[in-house]
């Protein structure tokens, strides 16, 4: 199964915070991904990892966290018994407890617009394309193929140079 | 229910992106990315958090539904459509009658083409060239100084020419945060390879990703230029070819920056020689270059003369004229580029044609069957000044808040309560509307439609989403039937009798040469838009000015020297020892109208902080969120500092959203007219909390409650 999630380049991030509040817009007033400062400068935004091992689904005495066929970790509302276990073994302290209904509530890589073939809100708006939704593998081959253009890119001019004898 | 998608372009910044609002019935309920309309400016339908949280403004609780008149200052009652717009005329008619110089209209630069046609027409028809908007303010010095060197004031290129340029020079602009949407192209020229040069006082987000960060004193910006130029002359780095045969002017301009060495300069700005050495090298030799600015360069004394000297860097670079070059002047608000274009400017007719010029005059004579003023006109800070003096006693301001955007605001109020009689046109109550005689409802952009001009040239047609609460008007409504009821009743162009935006744009198309192939038809077709200029309905719209020749009247870049240094008019003394300057943040937007009530982005940026570097913040005591007062010769600020390293020793710097202009200075630049208000000089001294509460409530309220009273 080729499981889908959300990368994130930190290099890229211009701490714009367009991602939460497309999050916000769509998940009824509350953001999963949150943008954080390091030292003034660097920013980096964080939201679920939908880990391959993913602790809080092995953790969740109920099975209220589960995986959907894309591969996402969501969780089921009605199962959930508030007992935060998923919170404290999720390794980014994912997981929230919503305060009114004491149950958690997670980054759900927007299931609903996926329904739709649309991409998880945050990476469709991301101005500055930190970040991207797709599969490890898929990404992996399509970077080797840039650097290798790049490369042939290189050789190229470099023979170009050679023949003009510059 | 009927569900709709409905193709906008985002209210927000001059970027000009598109988007989908989602709408049930009128009532808008969500958006949708414009992921499937290519070529639009925003590729892949990317927004930055405003363009992503454009709803709730919409439905702020405090929008206006009625027309109001006042009872006394800040007090309303309600009154019908009809009354407003008779009391408006008749109130114009009498002004107009004794000397219509008497007037000052604002056009905004956040509405559409088509009302600021109908704002500046209705003004002229009246007799008067007084009509100015906030481009003033911003990028004023850009029109006055691109046009004396290539022939136009606008930007040369568009975003597909960042992209494609091998080093990109940001002046004065924090791109990232200003335009995060624009930053993308950016980003992509740099991914393949381009170098990126930024000069700020201020390590921005920008900055971040620089390849050469040159950090100088706010308002030196003519002496960094200058010595770029001096290296570049120097080390025969410049395009001989394109200098010998497409610009004149050049020996001045070698015998100006004479003096301007590496050493000099860093003296004067603090940027390491070597720094601008290399900065000289790497932009020259790159062999396509783009530069961009902003306020930052702009908002100056010497505003003019700067974008003078970019502009020249520019052409004897050999980058103009060229795909993947030139000048990129990047504007705030949605339809800055627009409003200019359609003369809300004190000096022209629509296109740019000089009001001075008699033969232009005659043409707009005989297109609206009425005798023209044939005086330049006063801009928005001259016509405070004149208010004051009694020459000026009446404002028409559509959808502008001078109370907060104009430097010296102190002045802008004490102005407002001596003027006579006051219209403000707006959507929801701003702090300049608590002046109004008259307040008229307006639609919000996204509740009407019409026509926009983005910072790159490129005119959208933006299509109405939802309908306006209350009896809340679209402006080129109100503007037509104001225009009627003062009597200009003429058919077509004659008059103001119209049934439709679309009207308006055909009668633009008939006088404006840019925008004549730009025709409604073409535009709601077309999502993509044309940009201008567009000489004939078949004409597919320009990317690259000045291809062949530039648009002085000889055809040649004519390059400008500025031999003599020159700073901020007020510089640091033993009073005021610290150097003030104003930025923005990313989540909010000029005067917080709009941002400060929608709760996602009033959340994340909840209020102003004033950054500060750590060794001034030890000398004077100062820590992290502690309130302090910044004073300058005009007035006072209370403000949380934030002990910060991004910010020069010497330097403090303060959003302005939030009402800092205050403080700023109006000295203007002789020029442009613009007011200084980047750089002045400031004191920072640590105050209570209680204190500060007690400051606070002696400025203007930013988000004003309007008593409506029983009439
Ligand atoms: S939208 Fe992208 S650039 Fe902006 S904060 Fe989020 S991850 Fe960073
Ligand atoms: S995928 Fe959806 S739910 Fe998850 S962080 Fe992005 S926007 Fe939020
Ligand atoms: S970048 Fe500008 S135009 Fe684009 S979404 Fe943001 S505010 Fe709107």
């Amino acid at each position: 199964m080729a499981r889908k999630t959300i990368f994130i380049d930190f290099s890229k991030c211009i701490e714009c915070r367009a991602c939460e509040v497309a999050c916000e817009r769509e998940h009824d007033g509350r953001s999963f991904i949150s943008v954080f400062e390091w030292q003034e400068m660097a920013a980096m935004a964080l939201n679920c990892r939908h880990c391959e091992k993913a602790p809080c689904v092995e953790v969740c005495p109920t099975n209220a966290l589960y995986r959907d066929e894309d591969g996402a970790v969501l969780l089921a509302p009605q199962k959930c018994i508030g007992c935060l276990m998923c919170g404290i073994v999720c390794p980014f302290g994912i997981p929230e407890l919503d305060l009114i209904n004491k149950i958690m509530m997670k980054c759900d890589l927007c299931a609903h617009r996926r329904a739709e073939g649309k991409l998880p809100a945050c990476v469709e708006t991301c101005p500055t394309d930190a970040l991207f939704y797709g599969d490890f593998n898929e990404i992996i081959r399509e970077r080797r193929k840039k650097f290798t253009e790049k490369a042939i890119e290189l050789a190229k001019t470099a023979e170009r140079i050679k023949l003009t004898g510059v | 229910m009927s569900e709709r998608l409905v193709p906008v372009v985002c209210p927000y910044c001059g970027v000009g992106c598109r988007l989908y609002i989602r709408s049930v019935d009128g009532y808008p309920v969500g958006i949708e990315y414009a992921k499937d309309i290519p070529g639009i400016a925003n590729e892949l339908g990317k927004l930055c958090p405003k363009g992503n949280a454009v709803i709730e403004y919409l439905l702020a609780k405090d929008r206006l539904k009625k027309p109001l008149k006042a009872k006394e200052q800040g007090k309303f009652v309600e009154i019908s459509w009809s009354e407003a717009i008779r009391e408006v005329a008749e109130r114009l008619k009498d002004y107009a009658k004794d000397d219509p110089n008497q007037l000052m209209f604002f056009g905004s630069a956040r509405t559409f083409n088509e009302p600021n046609y109908l704002i500046q027409k209705l003004a002229r028809m009246l007799g008067t060239n007084n009509v100015d908007h906030c481009a003033r303010l911003c990028h004023a010095p850009t029109v006055t100084g691109l046009k004396a060197i290539f022939g136009a004031g606008a930007m040369t290129n568009t975003y597909k020419d960042i992209e494609e340029a091998n080093v990109i020079f940001i002046i004065g602009h924090n791109y990232a945060e200003t335009h995060p949407v624009g930053f993308r192209y950016v980003l992509k020229a740099k991914e393949r390879g381009a170098k990126i040069i930024v000069a700020d006082p201020r390590f921005t987000r920008t900055a971040w990703f620089a390849d050469i960060f040159l950090q100088h004193y706010p308002g030196t910006d003519i002496a960094l230029i200058n010595g770029l130029i001096h290296i570049i002359i120097k080390e025969r780095l410049y395009d001989e070819k394109f200098v010998r045969e497409r610009c004149v002017g050049f020996d001045e301009v070698v015998k100006a920056v004479e003096k301007f060495t590496p050493e000099f300069v860093e003296k004067v700005t603090g940027v390491p020689a070597e720094l601008i050495i290399q900065a000289a090298r790497t932009f020259a030799t790159a062999g396509k270059g783009v530069i961009t600015w902003a306020m930052g360069l702009t908002q100056h004394t010497h505003g003019t003369e700067n974008v003078k000297l970019l502009g020249t860097l520019s052409a004897i670079c050999g980058y103009q004229g060229k795909e993947g070059c030139g000048c990129s002047p990047m504007r705030g608000q949605n339809n800055v580029q627009g409003a200019c274009d359609m003369a809300a400017l004190p000096n022209v007719f629509p296109g740019y044609q000089a009001v001075t010029d008699p033969e232009k005059r005659k043409f707009f004579e005989e297109f609206w069957g009425v005798e023209l003023n044939g005086e330049v006109g006063l801009t928005t800070i001259e016509a405070a000044y004149a208010a004051e003096k009694g020459k000026v006693k009446a404002y028409y301001i559509m959808g502008e808040n001078p109370v907060i955007s104009e430097a010296n605001a102190n002045h802008v109020v004490h102005v407002l309560q001596k003027l006579e009689f006051i219209v403000v046109q707006d959507i929801v109550p701003t702090p300049t509307m608590e002046f109004a005689d008259i307040v008229l409802p307006a639609a919000a952009m996204l509740e009407n439609e019409g026509s926009l001009t983005n910072t790159e040239r490129r005119v959208q047609w933006s299509f109405q989403a939802i309908n306006p609460p209350g009896e809340a008007r679209p402006d080129w409504w109100i503007l037509s039937e104001i225009g009627k009821a003062v009597g200009f009743d003429g058919q077509g162009p004659k008059g103001f009798d119209y049934t439709s935006p679309e009207d308006i744009l055909r009668e633009i198309n008939a006088c404006t040469p840019q925008y004549r192939g730009i025709t409604p038809e073409r535009l709601k077709e077309n999502l993509a838009g044309i940009h201008w200029p567009c000489p004939s309905p078949d004409h597919p719209g320009t990317r690259v000015l000045y291809k062949d020749k530039f648009l002085t009247p000889d055809g040649k870049a004519h390059l400008v020297a500025v031999s003599e240094y020159k700073g901020p008019v007020e510089l640091p003394d033993e009073e005021y020892p610290f150097l003030l300057t104003t930025m923005r943040y990313v989540g909010q937007y000029h005067t917080v109208t709009m941002t400060m009530r929608t709760q996602a982005l009033r959340k994340r940026w909840p209020e102003p902080l004033a950054e500060i570097h750590p060794e001034d913040a030890a000398k004077l005591g100062i820590k992290d969120g502690d309130w302090v007062k910044i004073v300058t010769r005009r007035g006072e600020y209370p403000i949380k500092a934030k002990v910060t390293r991004t910010v020069k020793k010497g330097v403090i710097a303060v959003p302005w959203h939030w009402g800092a202009n205050v403080l700023t200075n109006d000295a203007l630049d002789p020029i442009a007219k613009i007011p200084e208000t980047k750089a002045c000089a400031c004191k920072v001294i640590k105050i209570t909390e209680e204190d500060a509460r007690k400051l606070m409530d002696k400025l203007p309220q930013l988000i004003p409650k309007i008593e409506i009273v029983r009439g």
